[in-house]
């Protein structure tokens, strides 16, 4: 029986490198392994420093071990093919294409990928690629619980689709009717303890421990019941000759004492290495520390010289992608979860309310972090931020979005008379998984377009969800486009829409309405993501015009050898992001503790964009 | 992994007479609930088929990419989507005849057509 594990935590604690010295260890031991990655900005391929791509790969050095990174769009368009293949047979091609493009709506991609990432749970017709081992290397957890979650949802809806109306939003229904008992064959794998094991790799630091709780209590809502979990970035014995460090590891003593009184999980540990993890050599030392107790300084830092450039940014540069300039502002913060972005917009909020420019800061991340940062509450409504003038803050939660949605539709619905029968099949289909989606967005262009705000800060979702969020009002005009049996009512319904979401596209277009700001640590792997994420976002005619580096151990306080190496490390890396973005970089300090509470976020605030007013 | 549907498994060995029957133009959904503003049309048309199907009128919607075969195994049916591609879409027939190409009828021509099809 093929054994599955999912590693599962918030971007950017180490999940794809434990992940990928999990997948190198089993095949070393002997058995079959597949490694596969449903993260829409995957890095597997930096990890293994070779090219995988969208199908299954060996991986060189490592007998017994493939690895395959599921590409989203690649998946729909496999998916598509699949459910039209009949109908491209028989229909004229005007319709064949008509619906082409209705299915490359963002429901599709969700489906389709969901779909793929489900093949690997079930065992193949022929036996010929049996796997003994098949690891997932998952989502960030929001994304990944989103992706969970559809089955059961999903199965509800096919449910409603062959009894009820016979009418679903998901795709074919035809091509559903044949998924639906894999679904249930994938939800029940994952359900089996034992064939299926989560691992959670968290860091010893509040933010992390609550994220995993919360993704542990949906899953077990889901019926999934074994855990484990990996406390990854303990500083070793030999960091802790530095002050800095010294601090931090005291910080993560307390948090470690948590995790074992609240956290009742088998749990391993893992030490913050001087290097980094990169390449098959590198991730099989990793995995003699991890599994065999090796000391972690035989993890010998590569060599790196320091560097003379110059690497900080004049503060007004930074300052003027930051203020509102005689227009409305809306910042965005994009970059993988878990690199800072909530930490950043809230520095950068709190800030410009100082300035006094009237600022709100929203977040669609589904796991928000926005009030534990703040250490003041945000709810679903825009509410002033105690203890700082001038802030307002709101969380975009899409479920509770989903229902204020569906409660106005169907007010809507009362009101023109419609009968209660009538209402109730509309409230059924409005349960479809797309209206979370929908509704979010819908949410997010409402703020944004409240002409009261000098700025708005946007605490983004993770990269790739975030990609599809924004790339939504760009589809939508599309699919608008198509829609062309609508009835007067509608298109005038639909002009407004259109007209509303073109004013979107073009405030995120425009760089003096607006600026997206890449978040990142100073390491290969997150600047590759967030350089990928900017180049996708290039697509749709957005550009970011500001990057911030999260984590940087300042100049002065790398006085250890272990602090010096990462420091060095560093340094490269600040570099690579001057020259590859060609932007001005803000720094967020490596800290003795967590970023938390209005004064702190007041001081650093001063201390990355200065105190200086730009004149307006 | 889903496999295509053959074409032979396209044509259902039996269909059971229904009253009206829609084909329906490719949209995302069929209820009109979905995408970013709600088509009143399509909730318009939903109310009056409940309101028939109250009456005893059996009813029933295709879909191209979930019915596929309702579409093909109706020579007529073919024959105008053919001839008009989209523009043919919606079209609605009554008692096995077309009664109305390109449009959703009211409730007054549906039952005026299932009044002269008893007659």
């Amino acid at each position: 029986m093929t054994q599955y594990i999912f590693f599962s935590g918030k971007g950017g604690v180490g999940k794809t490198s434990m992940a990928c010295t999990h997948a190198i260890r089993s095949a070393d031991e002997g058995k079959r392994t597949l490694i596969v990655t449903t993260d829409p900005a995957s890095n597997l391929s930096d990890t293994f420093e070779q090219r995988i791509g969208h199908q299954i790969t060996p991986i060189g050095g490592v007998p017994n071990l493939w690895a395959m990174e599921i590409d989203p769009d690649q998946a729909t368009q496999e998916y598509i093919d699949r459910a039209m293949a009949p109908i491209r047979l028989a229909f004229p091609a005007q319709i064949v294409q008509v619906m082409e493009e209705q299915m490359s709506g963002p429901c599709t991609a969700e489906v389709a990928a969901f779909d793929r990432f489900t093949d690997f749970l079930e065992a193949p017709d022929d036996g010929s690629t049996a796997f003994d081992v098949v690891i997932f290397d998952t989502a960030p957890t929001g994304h990944t619980i989103r992706l969970l979650e559809l089955p059961a949802e999903w199965s509800e809806s096919i449910n409603a689709a062959s009894s009820g109306n016979g009418q679903t939003c998901i795709g074919p229904a035809a091509a559903i009717q044949d998924a639906k008992n894999k679904y249930e064959r994938a939800l029940a794998a994952m359900r089996e303890s034992g064939q299926t094991c989560f691992v959670f790799v968290l860091h010893p630091e509040a933010i992390s421990i609550k994220e995993t709780q919360r993704a542990i209590g949906e899953l077990n809502k889901l019926g999934i019941n074994n855990y484990r979990l990996i406390i990854n970035g303990i500083i070793p014995p030999e960091g802790a000759e530095n002050s800095l460090f010294a601090a931090r590891a005291e910080m993560q003593s307390h948090y470690l004492t948590q995790i074992e009184a609240e956290l009742p999980y088998l749990k391993q540990r893992m030490f913050l290495l001087a290097g980094e993890i990169k390449g098959v050599e590198r991730l099989r030392q990793v995995g003699k520390i991890f599994f065999e107790g090796t000391a972690a300084k035989t993890f010998v830092a590569e060599h790196v010289p320091p560097q003379l450039k110059t690497l900080a940014t004049p503060l007004e540069d930074v300052r003027a992608r930051l203020q509102p300039n005689g227009h409305q502002r809306t910042l965005f913060f994009a970059g993988k979860g878990g690199v800072g972005k909530t930490v950043a917009s809230c520095i950068t909020a709190v800030w410009l309310a100082r300035q006094g420019h009237k600022t709100l800061l929203l977040t669609t991340d589904p796991a928000a972090h926005l009030g534990d940062v703040l250490d003041s509450p945000v709810g679903d409504v825009i509410a002033p931020v105690e203890g700082q003038a001038n802030l307002w803050a709101v969380k975009i939660d899409p479920k509770a979005a989903a229902e204020t949605y569906k409660t106005r539709i169907l007010e809507d619905a009362r009101k023109r008379g419609r009968p209660e029968k009538a209402i109730e099949v509309m409230e059924e289909e409005l349960n479809s998984p797309c209206t979370e989606e929908m509704a979010a967005f819908d949410k997010f262009i409402e703020y944004a377009s409240q002409d009261e705000w000098d700025s708005v800060v946007f605490d983004t979702a993770p990269t790739g969800h975030t990609l599809r969020l924004l790339e939504l009002p760009v589809d939508w005009s599309k699919q608008l486009d198509v829609k062309i049996f609508a009835s007067v009512d509608t298109t005038a319904a639909d002009d407004v829409a259109k007209k509303r979401f073109g004013k979107v596209i073009e405030m995120m277009r425009d760089p003096v309405q607006s600026t997206f700001t890449f978040v990142m640590y100073p390491e290969a792997t997150p600047i590759l993501e967030a350089w990928r994420a900017a180049r996708e976002l290039g697509t749709v005619g957005i550009h970011p015009g500001l990057v911030v580096a999260n984590m940087v151990i300042p100049a002065g306080e790398a006085g250890s050898s272990f602090a010096n190496n990462r420091r060095l490390m560093q340094e490269k890396y600040l570099v690579e992001i001057g020259e590859r973005f060609g932007l001005p970089v803000a720094q967020i300090p490596l800290l003795p503790k967590e970023i938390k509470g209005l004064p702190m976020l007041a001081e650093l605030g001063e201390r990355i964009y200065g105190t200086e007013k730009v004149p307006v | 992994m889903t496999q295509p549907i053959p074409i032979s498994a396209l044509f259902p060995s039996q269909v059971k007479a229904v009253d009206v029957e829609i084909f329906d133009p490719p949209m995302c959904c069929p209820t009109g609930m979905c995408g970013p503003t709600i088509d009143q049309t399509l909730l318009d048309l939903n109310e009056m088929l409940m309101t028939l199907e109250s009456k005893g009128v059996s009813v029933a919607r295709y879909q191209m990419a979930s019915h596929p075969n309702m579409f093909l195994s109706n020579t007529e049916v073919m024959k105008i989507v053919r001839e008009k591609q989209m523009a043919a879409l919606p079209i609605v027939v009554v008692h096995g005849k077309v009664i109305k190409v390109g449009g959703y009828p009211t409730k007054a021509e549906v039952e005026k057509h299932l009044e002269e099809a008893k007659s």
